[in-house]
């Protein structure tokens, strides 16, 4: 089937399959920064903001995503224009493999949408969906917290 | 102390801009053309002999290209193991074997036009199995009248005992002094049987390899690799393509911590991409990556002591059985190292005797896996200087503060057990173990909290502490080197075989680099892992990277700056003796002040006078190891009624000489003990009765997450370890050997329970303190 | 090439007709039917523009529209009752990039046997309102009992009769924060001085999917506070369990026992009265 997709802000005509998860059709179709964990939404490796809200693009049909607002990592900012959360992860040593990070991003990003100055239960409560192996999640928590700061203060 | 620009600070990691703006790519990440998609098909048995592969149905489906197995596709025996060459593992496995040994054993795989049509065709594959009998207990591995699992030809590469008809996939004995008579010396005797369990790494990136063909028509393989230069070799071994027809290329990787040192995907890709000369991708689902995929080897570690009523122990005995699964990858190895980065740290025994013996059984396959047989060998060490402590009424803090091994001093250790061949001897140059736990008991309350057990309600409170120490690279075995050349602004090329797998090796790399020649870090370009560009590397493992391949960048840029300065001689008309390097790239005269920025000489030496290239290359093997020290502590909380423990807080102190970032080094150890506590807690290979894993998913094997975090304090006693590049020595694995231990010994400070086996599940938790009632 | 045909109705009485046709499945965030495959089916009815993504409360009377996810069920009970039942299951059930996804018709239709739904559905009494070929509402277990109840009906709705003014308690057995459980504890009571009025105990993850413990409600309804000490609240709270990865069957039968009592005594000796 054919269907229509806002990815970070841009209108896509995507054919897939009717079973197809969107994390595949994203991929298929170069979103390669949404990355694949698990396949069992279990990891969060490959959360996607959807419509606004946090969602496991591998839990999600992407038939039941058309005409939807989709952001990716991408979408929030790039190497040359980085988004207040992506540079806090690079500033705070957040980033080690890097394969959670994207979804670990977004995660944050839909937080402080919603609570800009959490604490931090509340910011372990918003990253309890994305697994990281690597960090052991201190430097993650305290990026979020860095970002939240700047972020408020720049209000 | 000397004063340093770039190393000792917290440079940002030099690739985190990237990966955190999706912009990086890993392994699957690459777009190839119209690839062909490879999938396996596996062991439903723990044993059986493979009597018939009928792949007639799965050939006439749509979009399917072919299907290999042991009928068409004989290949030599090898190892997966990604080992320097000859590998200390044995060659014990083929592409597809006859007989299959665990269920996840790859029988075959399916390459076809798509994944669905791949995977579709993999389940309609029929293979006639004629079941034998299973062996599931390691510790009736060697017994007689068990099956054999290995008869068929498999051989050590290397001269070590290796004695397949006994099920030993390796040995490893060393004694001196004499135990017996350290016994007879000792007021009284301790032994206790300590036994670990199956993990599995659960790196977040699933392993991958991709092959496609250059426009050359070489073959071109993307791996989450650890082991770039390895999978090569073994690629070229198993398959019978020219290595020089074949490029490794490690992208991104989203962690290993020794799962990606195996070499799993490579050959097949390579194998099916050469024949039908089209692109091949592979990629292994979560479940795969439990059940087919490395695991940790479980060990049972018994070990005894003879001990004076003053605390001396006059002797120590260590027998271990470990678990090495259905083949021998890193079997040897791991279990020496069970034996060579543990009994060290108590020097000063006079009678040691180590057995070690890694068998086979028809369960999932050991590998490396961070903390490579140390983190086996202290959960008991840790355990039973616990258990000698208390029956003495000693503080286990001060007991270890006494007897660990210190500066200037060595250990017989050292010279008796090695990887695979006779060890290094040597003597130990900088340790801060006892300010590791002098601060970590300072972190943790210990003397406000030890065997106080405060209680509220059914919960009681206890803390526990466990010491350990681990290597830095093999020594005269790992082997790093580095390339470096000067570009006409004053920048720097860096290659480097060395492999960064998500660790900040590039990062770190670049910082020695950067100090060394007194540039910004940004000046220096760094390229990591590409069997074509870098020089050769042995990999990521062993706690290698910082130490050895960081004195390949350190040597290598100090010949880069020896060329500078003669160039800079000649252009600025003084003798080379009177000049030296200034910070920010330049270089100065002394004597008269006279400054030449590097762009300048580099543009001299390119365009105007005895025209050549500022570029150098150098290689590093260590002559020894030293080994990083920490020390951990546990806060735990532990419910009497329902055997639940709570970690309120750990503490991980560690030496790990001078930090060359302190930023990744924190989180060097942070990940390691956040590794090390979910492997304590929760994470288990459940089997059912047929060796099958019931739990290959994340929904039931459970690792820890942002809920479950305990207050966390991570501490760096900075050292100079003199043989280090800038004073450093390892840090990446060490940390996940204490969590273990000393929760293990702090559910003990709050129950008087001691748990032997691992997971400290709230289970055996509950059932050891019904036990005492 | 899976010829599944999606369907977007925008109203109840369009979904129900769709959901009429042979091998037509409903669908709400997707959560369960990623899981067991949509390749079976000849169609699929999204829910997503049908208006049932509502939650409204009229004197006493829950009711929580089938589209609306844990999620917002969760926030916008924390907003009106904080410390409902309710609002503690839904916002600690699986992660939150899942309770943004799974709907509350999507959960009632499988309830699997570790919802976060079902305990507070037990004590809670609340009911499955559909439309459809079986048009109507449905207690719990009539609901539990008959699966074939659902072929052609859609959920629209979860009914609560008498949701508020309860002191609450609510355990989950996980063996990490983000963990589906093993067992869950539900507890609601309401007290008059000392005397206790109502106690409604369910117990979820045992050899039955849910139970409630009514010996143990029958012993204290009505009853002082006074009274509990000398019950034996573990022997009353023990059911029967099957192996899990969480443990085994004895060991999660004593422990859900301990959380039983725990849980009732937490609801009953608070001081403060919460919803």
């Amino acid at each position: 089937m054919k269907g229509t997709f806002f990815i970070n802000g841009r209108k896509e005509e995507w054919s897939f399959a009717p079973d197809a998860v969107l994390l595949d059709v994203l991929r298929e179709n170069g979103r390669t920064e949404v990355h694949r964990g698990c396949g069992e939404g279990a990891c969060g490796s490959c959360a996607v903001v959807l419509d606004g809200t946090l969602v496991n693009s591998c839990q999600v049909f992407a038939a039941s995503a058309q005409e939807k607002e989709i952001l990716t990592v991408a979408g929030l900012g790039s190497i040359h224009s980085p988004h207040p959360l992506q540079a806090a992860f690079v500033e705070t040593g957040a980033v080690q493999c890097g394969f959670c990070t994207p979804a670990m991003i977004l995660a944050a990003y839909c937080l402080l949408k919603k609570t800009p100055n959490p604490t931090d239960d509340e910011i372990r409560r918003a990253l309890d969906g994305n697994s990281c192996r690597c960090t052991g999640y201190v430097k993650i928590i305290e990026a979020v917290r860095l970002a939240a700061r700047r972020m408020s203060s720049h209000d | 102390m000397t004063d340093f620009s770039v190393v000792g600070k917290p440079v940002l990691k030099v690739d985190s801009l990237s990966l955190a703006c999706g912009a990086a790519r890993y392994t699957a990440d690459f777009e190839v053309k119209d690839p062909f998609y490879l999938v396996f098909f596996y062991s439903p048995h723990a044993h059986a002999e493979i009597l018939s592969i009928d792949d007639g149905p799965a050939r006439g489906m749509e979009g399917v290209v072919d299907v290999f197995h042991s009928g068409n596709t004989p290949s030599d025996l090898y190892t997966t193991a990604g080992q320097g060459y000859p590998e200390p593992s044995p060659y014990d496995t083929a592409l597809f074997n006859k007989s299959v040994r665990y269920v996840g054993d790859i029988v075959g795989a399916v390459l076809a036009e798509s994944p669905a049509a791949a995977r579709e065709a993999a389940g309609a594959v029929r293979v006639e199995y004629r079941q034998l009998e299973p062996l599931f207990d390691p510790e009736k591995s060697m017994d007689p009248g068990v099956p054999c699992l290995h008869g068929d030809g498999a051989f050590a590469p290397l001269p070590v005992p290796y004695r397949p008809e006994e099920n030993v996939a390796g040995e490893v004995l060393f004694s001196f002094g004499d135990v017996e008579k350290g016994f007879a010396e000792a007021d009284f005797v301790e032994e206790e049987t300590y036994r670990t369990h199956y993990t599995n790494h659960c790196a977040m990136e699933p392993h991958a390899a991709t092959a496609t063909f250059d426009e050359k028509g070489r073959l071109v393989i993307y791996s989450s690799t650890q082991v770039p230069f390895h999978a090569r070799r073994t690629v070229s071994r198993v398959t019978g393509i020219p290595a020089h027809m074949i490029r490794v290329v490690k992208p991104r990787i989203g962690g290993g911590f020794g799962s990606k040192q195996e070499i799993i995907l490579e050959p097949y890709v390579a194998l099916a991409a050469w024949k039908y000369k089209r692109s091949v991708k592979a990629e292994l689902s979560r479940h795969e990556v439990f059940t087919t995929a490395r695991t940790r080897h479980p060990m049972r570690v018994r070990i005894k002591t003879g001990v004076k009523k003053d605390g001396t122990i006059t002797a120590l005995e260590m027998n271990d059985i470990m678990n090495t699964g259905a083949y021998g990858a890193h079997a040897l190895t791991v279990l020496s190292n069970a034996g060579s980065k543990v009994l060290p740290m108590f020097n000063k025994i006079p009678n040691v005797s180590f057995t070690g013996r890694a068998v086979y059984t028809t369960l999932p396959v050991g590998g490396a896996y961070r903390g490579y047989g140390a983190t086996q060998g202290y959960f008991a060490f840790n355990q039973h200087v616990d258990s000698i402590c208390r029956k003495l009424g000693l503080d286990f803090v001060d007991y270890v503060k006494k007897w660990h091994i210190r500066e200037g001093e060595t250990s017989e250790v050292f010279k008796a057990i090695g990887e695979g061949t006779e060890g290094v001897s040597q003597i130990i140059k900088s340790c801060k173990l006892s300010e590791c736990l002098d601060r970590g008991a300072e972190e943790i309350g210990w003397s406000r909290l030890r065997g106080k057990r405060i209680t509220s309600g059914s919960w009681v409170k206890g803390v526990g502490a466990a010491v350990s120490m681990q290597g830095s690279g093999i020594p005269k075995v790992d082997m790093g080197s580095a390339s470096m050349k000067m570009n006409d602004d004053g920048s720097f090329n860096l290659y480097v075989g060395a492999t960064d797998i998500g660790t900040g090796s590039d990062t770190i790399l670049s910082q020695i680099a950067a100090e060394t020649l007194k540039v910004p870090v940004e000046m220096i370009l760094i390229l990591s892992s590409d069997t074509d560009l870098t020089p050769f590397d042995t990999g990521a493992y062993a706690s290698s990277t910082t130490y050895v391949s960081g004195q390949a960048v350190l040597r290598c840029a100090g010949k880069i700056r020896d060329q500078i300065l003669s160039a800079a001689a000649v252009l600025m008309g003084a003798s080379a003796d009177s000049l030296s390097l200034g910070d920010g790239g330049v270089v100065v005269n002394r004597k008269s002040g006279e400054e030449a920025p590097f762009s300048k000489i580099a543009c001299f030496a390119m365009y105007s006078h005895d025209q050549f290239q500022i570029q150098a290359g150098a290689s590093y093997t260590g002559d020894e190891s030293p080994a990083p020290f920490m020390a951990h502590f546990a806060e735990v909380d532990v419910d009497l009624e329902t055997g639940k423990v709570r970690l309120v807080k750990f503490v991980s102190a560690g030496d790990c000489g001078r930090p060359i970032n302190p930023v990744l080094a924190e989180g060097q150890i942070e990940g390691a003990t956040m590794n090390g506590i979910s492997y304590a807690l929760t994470e288990q290979y459940l089997f059912d009765p047929r060796g099958k894993m019931t739990n290959s998913s994340f929904w039931d094997y459970k690792i820890f997450g942002t809920l479950d975090m305990p207050e966390m304090k991570t501490i760096l006693a900075e050292s100079d370890e003199p043989t280090g590049p800038y004073g450093a020595k390892s840090i990446s694995e060490i940390g996940i050997n204490g969590p273990a231990p000393a929760i293990a010994n702090a559910i003990f400070d709050a129950t008087g329970r001691r748990i032997y086996d691992l997971p400290l599940t709230p289970e055996k938790v509950l059932a050891a303190i019904k036990g005492v009632k | 090439m899976n010829m599944v045909q999606w369907y977007f109705p925008e109203t109840v009485d369009e979904a129900v007709a769709l959901l009429g046709r042979e091998r037509t499945i409903p669908h709400g965030g997707g959560t369960n039917l990623v899981k067991s495959g949509i390749a079976s089916y000849s169609g699929v009815v999204d829910l997503a523009r049908v208006p049932l993504n509502y939650l409204k409360t009229d004197r006493g009377i829950l009711e929580i529209g089938a589209n609306q996810t844990f999620a917002s069920a969760a926030e916008n009970l924390s907003n009106l009752y904080p410390g409902c039942i309710l609002a503690s299951a839904l916002g600690s059930a699986a992660s939150t990039p899942l309770r943004n996804r799974i709907t509350m018709g999507g959960s009632a239709s499988l309830f699997p046997l570790w919802s976060d739904l079902i305990g507070p559905m037990a004590v809670l009494e609340g009911e499955i309102c559909t439309e459809g070929k079986n048009a109507g509402s449905f207690d719990l277990s009539t609901w539990l009992a008959n699966r074939a109840v659902q072929k052609g009906t859609l959920i629209t709705s979860l009914l609560f009769p008498d949701a508020f003014d309860w002191i609450s308690a609510y355990y989950r057995e996980v063996r990490v924060g983000f963990d589906y459980p093993a067992f869950t504890v539900s507890v609601l009571a309401r007290k008059k001085g000392s005397r206790i009025e109502r106690v409604r105990v369910a117990l979820s993850g045992g050899a039955d999917r849910v139970v409630r413990l009514t010996d143990l409600e029958e012993a204290l309804n009505g009853a002082d506070l006074s009274k509990v000490s000398s019950l034996d609240l573990r022997k009353m709270g023990t059911v029967r369990f099957g192996r899990k990865p969480a443990g085994s069957p004895e060991f999660l039968s004593e422990i859900a026992a301990v959380q039983v009592e725990r849980c009732v005594k937490s609801a009953l000796f608070r001081e403060e009265e919460t919803r």
